[in-house]
Order: structure tokens, then C-alpha cells, then sequence
């Protein structure tokens, strides 16, 4: 990597980090690329070289995230034990317990995930691919172990899923409620739709 | 919608003779709000400014105080107009239907029916719905209840009917049917999906979420 290169790239940690923090203290709406600019210490033009909207910065801030997550997945998901449903129990308890860190943040997240935007490198909640295929994994390993009804479509489990563990974020938006309550709830959501999936 | 503001509960004012005054005012309310409801389309709710609202209506910002104290309440009565047009047809559709499914996907069928045809809108609504401020949550929160509620007697209707176990956890049914009612418009929104294949989706996904609590 060369000098100019490594400077971009130390641009870019630095944008990203201030956005991060900025979203979340702040809010996403009311945070402007200037006051990113300026927390990151680097001038507004070179955060428009390396990106190029809000929703585009938005967008890595999240990718950087989960990718920190995913990595910690890959390494806990081979020990998942017990049931297909305390297996999805633990996948999402550990979600809420990294997203409840900045929840204003995942917010906006959730929030630009309906307004879709033509910059490139956008990928809104619900496009993510690793936790659609992680989610995925753990279905069809319980249909292999005879945990899940064969001809059930894993799928539509995914959608319900997602769409239960997104809303719930409500509850931490509204009425604070930690990790532990929204991960609580989430569990009767799973045991729910558990019971319809079960080979019978 | 739902995450959206409807005031049904308020009391309707008793029938007044409007004076030239009341009705000029009553002018100016409705052309605001068609302004307005043509810019949040247009532009979204942040991309709409009550000085653009102003201008386009042909008024002063202040005229737009006078009838208005913020763009919240501007928008919020946008959505309350539309609620209020979607939300009797659902009722119908849900007390009348002879099973669950028909009852949730009556229900739906009339929501997204609406609100496909007007997607920059609803966008603007979810979106806003995310990142208010807690009052307006509050207040968001307080409508939602009544699409549960319609929701709850569809589900308890299917209980009485021997369709549901008498032990079904209805209101947690109630709550993850909508999630993903909610979540099925990012399909209309990202890859264009048709009101016919987001009821199609809702009924495979319904079948998913009531499998384990069918009698």
C-alpha cells in the first residue's frame, strides 16, 4: 500500500469512527457530513472523495460493524448446542447484546433500510446477506438432525424472524429495555413459531 | 397507517355554522395540506421544509403557523387523513371474515392496496417512525393500538371458532403478524413487488407463524 493510499484508508477509519459515534449520540437525521468532518478532524471535501452521501457512510459504519460481529459468529456459531430454537435463542441474544451499545445508531439503520438509495455500496437491514445464510444454516441443520419438518420453508422462517428481531427494537428505543428484555422477548417469538416447525 | 398518527378516539366537534372567517381558515388548513402532502411524496419528510410547504401552497411561512405549530403535526395530520380513509375498510375486513387468514389477508389486502400506490409516502412514515422523538412515539404508539385491536379480535374470533387453540399466546401472534407486514414493504420498495405477490408472500409467511397454534 502506498503513502497516498494508506492516508485514504486512515481517512476513512476516522470518518467512519465519527459517524458512528454521531449517529448514535446525535441521531442520524441531524448529524450533517460537516460535524463528521469535524469530529474526524479531516476536511469535508475528503470525506466526499471517499464517499458519497450520508446513507453511503451510514451504510460502512453498519458493514464495519457487523463485520466485527460476523467474525465473532463464525468463530460461536460451530458450538451452538440444544434445539434449531435455542440455537436462533442465542444467535439473536448476542445480536441484541452488540446492538443495544448504540441502539440510536441501529435505528437509523433500520429506519434507511425503507428508503432505498442510488449511491453504490448501500446495504440496508434486511439485505444482509450473512445473517439471512447464517439464520439459514441453522434451519437446515435441523431439518438434517429431524429438529424441523422437511417440508418446511426456511425461508419464510427467516423473514418472520428478521422482521420480529427488527421491531423489537422498539422496546429499546421507547422504553429502554435492555439486551436481556428484548432478547426475552425474542425467545417467545422463536418458541412461537417454533412449535409450528417442529417435525411432528 | 398504524405508525402513523390517527386521532379516532378525539371527540368530533359538534356541527358549527362556519363564518367567512372559520371557512377562509379551513381554505388555507387544506391547501397547506396538499402541499404538504405533495412534497413529503416528493421529497420525503426531511427533504420537505415548512418553507418549501409555504411556497408551494402560495403562503406565507407564517400562515402555515398559524394553522400548524410544526411539520410533525403537519404530518402527522396527513397521515391521520389517510389512516382514517384505509382504517374503517380493514375493520370491515376483519370482523367479517370467516377465518383467520382471511380475516389478517383482508386486512392487509386493503393496507398495502393503499399504501403501494403511494409508497414516497409510507417510506417517509416508516422512516419517521424510527427516529421521532419519544412524545411523537408516544402518541404513535397510542394509534397502533387500534390496528392491534382489530388485529386481537381476528385472531380471538379464530380461537372462539375452534380454529386456534384456546391456549394461543393471541397477542404475540398479533405482534409478529405485523412485524412482518411492516418488513414485507421493504420488497414493494427495493425490488418493486405488486400488491398481489406482498399478499401472496403474507399468506405463506401467516401460515409459518400460526402453524404451532392451530387447533
Amino acid at each position: 500500500m502506498g503513502v497516498r493510499d494508506e492516508q485514504k484508508q486512515a481517512t476513512r477509519e476516522k470518518v467512519l469512527e465519527a459517524a458512528r459515534d454521531l449517529f448514535n449520540e446525535t441521531g442520524y437525521e441531524e448529524t450533517t457530513i460537516r460535524a463528521i468532518a469535524e469530529r474526524a478532524g479531516v476536511s469535508v471535501g475528503s470525506v466526499f472523495t471517499t464517499f458519497a452521501s450520508k446513507a453511503e457512510v451510514l451504510s460502512h459504519v453498519m458493514d464495519k460493524r457487523l463485520g466485527e460481529l460476523y467474525a465473532e459468529f463464525d468463530r460461536v456459531v460451530p458450538f451452538l448446542r440444544g434445539s434449531t430454537a435455542d440455537r436462533l435463542c442465542s444467535i439473536f441474544a448476542i445480536h441484541y447484546e452488540f446492538e443495544t451499545r448504540r441502539v440510536k445508531l441501529f435505528l437509523a439503520h433500520i429506519a434507511a433500510s425503507y428508503s432505498p438509495c442510488p449511491d453504490p455500496g448501500v446495504t440496508p437491514y434486511g439485505r444482509n446477506e450473512r445473517l439471512t445464510q447464517m439464520l439459514r444454516e441453522v434451519l437446515e441443520e435441523g431439518v438434517a438432525r429431524g429438529d424441523v419438518r422437511s417440508d418446511f420453508d426456511p425461508q419464510l422462517a427467516i423473514d418472520v424472524l428478521k422482521a420480529a428481531y427488527a421491531w423489537n427494537y422498539r422496546l429499546a428505543a421507547n422504553r429502554q429495555a435492555s439486551a436481556t428484555e428484548l432478547s426475552a422477548l425474542m425467545d417467545k417469538q422463536i418458541q412461537l413459531i417454533a412449535e409450528g416447525w417442529r417435525a411432528a | 397507517m398504524s405508525f402513523v398518527s390517527l386521532n379516532i378516539e378525539s371527540p368530533t366537534d359538534a356541527p358549527v355554522k362556519l363564518t367567512r372567517r372559520a371557512l377562509a381558515k379551513q381554505r388555507t388548513r387544506e391547501r397547506v395540506l396538499s402541499a404538504a402532502r405533495r412534497l413529503f411524496t416528493e421529497r420525503g419528510y426531511e427533504g420537505a421544509t415548512i418553507r418549501d410547504i409555504a411556497q408551494a401552497a402560495g403562503m406565507s411561512t407564517g400562515a402555515v403557523f398559524a394553522s400548524f405549530s410544526d411539520k410533525s403535526e403537519l404530518f402527522d395530520e396527513i397521515l391521520t387523513a389517510d389512516y382514517e380513509v384505509i382504517y374503517a375498510q380493514m375493520k370491515q375486513a376483519g370482523v367479517n371474515a370467516a377465518t383467520v387468514e382471511e380475516g389478517v389477508i383482508g386486512m392487509f389486502a386493503v393496507a398495502y392496496g393503499f399504501h403501494v400506490e403511494q409508497l414516497p409516502l409510507l417510506q417517509a412514515s416508516i422512516a419517521v417512525s424510527w427516529t421521532r422523538s419519544e412524545t411523537a412515539e408516544r402518541r404513535n404508539r397510542g394509534h397502533l393500538k387500534h390496528i392491534f385491536a382489530l388485529l386481537n379480535g381476528v385472531l380471538t374470533r379464530g380461537v372462539e371458532r375452534g380454529e386456534l387453540k384456546t391456549d394461543a399466546d393471541v397477542k404475540l401472534l398479533a405482534e409478529i403478524i405485523w412485524d412482518v407486514y411492516v418488513a414485507n414493504y421493504r420488497r414493494a420498495i427495493f425490488d418493486a413487488w405488486s400488491v398481489e405477490a406482498l399478499l401472496s408472500r403474507l399468506s405463506d409467511q401467516l401460515k409459518v407463524i400460526l402453524a404451532g397454534a392451530r387447533a
